[in-house]
């Protein structure tokens, strides 16, 4: 019982961990990225079409987006390696099982 | 889109709804996207579809915000929350995958739909919600019908209103991965979290206590948002200088959210929330009719 309070309370620590981490990197590059538009671009039209002096900050925001959304699979990843450690098979099964799932709409995005 | 000027004044205009939505969304469990994709679409006058993802980005943003808060505090149950992500995750890419070739006027009705059923299940119910608080030390209750899986699920945490340890088991799992998958498949559907259809399910029917439900549930709405917000990426439904704002905003608001809900009244909150929910639903029929 000891054993599994101890479990889920390292569980939680790192989760939790993870995901402060995760917006506290993302945010800021997201910031940044405003702060480039506005200073450095003449025109701030939303287009699909980006003009060129747009692109830079295009990219380091939509680099802070791909952050946020990588956060919670990266949690995903800390459950797996945290159950393979106590080796709770069951939990390390759906873990994995989520992983891929998540990986899935992942791969799409990127292709 | 052309045409969309991201001056200061739009800038601002999208940070604030991101910094209400995300200030209502930790302060009554509910009411990220139920937000902002009415504003998009109603004030902003954006595509429904793009409006949508922007909505799933920022419940990313926001539930990564709250969930890292609840879990610090123990009240995740993160073993559940995985399991039930097993149906979400399926649900969200199926509906997301689908959502491109639904017609705008059909989503803007299925949405104004469910901002009925949400008014109404913060207007109308008294006790939307039981504590489900089973024992007061930190052993679980023996129980013969008990498997691995519902013992595996059990957990506790220090509730500091209560002043004790509140232990809960886990029932009825099956019926929660059925509800996962539901959830999911609304939540790309309507760029929503779906804590309408966890929280109710998991809390009554389930058996957590109130404070682990929103806290399991926030975090499974990180996961699901996150495979929705990617496929309608896929989609090219994102637009990152309108994602930029509103997510700035959103995690403002979330943390500001989480010491209104110690001040305010949450009965109080919940009403008034769900008047102006009632509204925003009728003039989403309208915009389905092409009246506005």
């Amino acid at each position: 019982m000891e054993n599994r309070k101890f479990d889920e309370s390292r569980l939680s620590n790192w989760v939790s961990l993870g995901f402060k981490l995760g917006v506290a990197v993302a945010l800021p590059l997201i910031v940044i990225g405003l702060i480039i538009l506005f200073s450095l671009s003449d025109a701030k039209d939303i287009q699909p079409l980006l003009r060129l002096d747009q692109i830079p900050s295009a990219i380091v925001i939509s680099v802070g987006i791909l952050i946020l959304l990588l956060t919670p699979i990266i949690q995903v990843i800390v459950s797996i390696v945290l159950f393979s450690k106590t080796r709770n098979r069951l939990f390390i099964s759906i873990s994995v099982a989520v992983f891929c799932l998540a990986a899935v709409s992942l791969v799409l995005a990127l292709v | 889109m052309n045409g969309l000027n991201l001056g200061l004044n739009l800038f601002w205009a999208l940070g604030g709804t991101g910094l209400v939505a995300g200030l209502l969304g930790s302060a009554l469990g509910v009411g990220g996207g139920v937000l902002i994709v009415p504003i998009l679409t109603l004030a902003f006058h954006l595509p429904i579809h793009v409006a949508l993802g922007s909505s799933l980005v920022a419940i990313v943003a926001n539930s990564c915000t709250a969930a890292g808060i609840y879990t610090s505090a123990r009240l995740t149950n993160v073993k559940l929350g995985l399991l039930l992500e097993t149906t979400a995750i399926p649900g969200a890419i199926i509906s997301g995958l689908a959502v491109a070739v639904i017609a705008p006027s059909i989503l803007t009705a299925l949405f104004g739909l469910t901002l009925l059923y949400v008014s109404y299940t913060m207007v109308m119910r008294r006790q939307l919600m039981s504590e489900n608080v089973l024992s007061a030390d930190d052993s679980v209750a023996p129980d013969n019908n008990t498997n691995s899986l519902s013992s595996s699920l059990a957990s506790s945490y220090y509730d500091q209103n209560l002043g004790k340890v509140v232990t809960y088991k886990v029932s009825r799992v099956p019926v929660g991965l059925g509800a996962g998958f539901f959830a999911g498949f609304l939540s790309s559907l309507l760029g929503i979290g779906s804590g309408i259809i966890k929280v109710p399910v998991m809390n009554l029917v389930m058996g957590l206590p109130m404070k682990a439900t929103i806290a399991t549930s926030t975090f499974m709405i990180a996961i699901t948002t996150t495979a929705g917000a990617l496929i309608y990426h896929y989609h090219g439904y994102i637009y990152p200088f309108i994602v930029a704002p509103l997510v700035i905003g959103v995690v403002i608001g979330a943390i500001l959210g989480v010491e209104l809900t110690k001040r305010a009244r949450g009965i109080l909150l919940r009403r008034i929330f769900g008047g102006f929910l009632f509204l925003v639903a009728l003039l989403m029929f309208l915009k389905t009719a092409n009246v506005i």
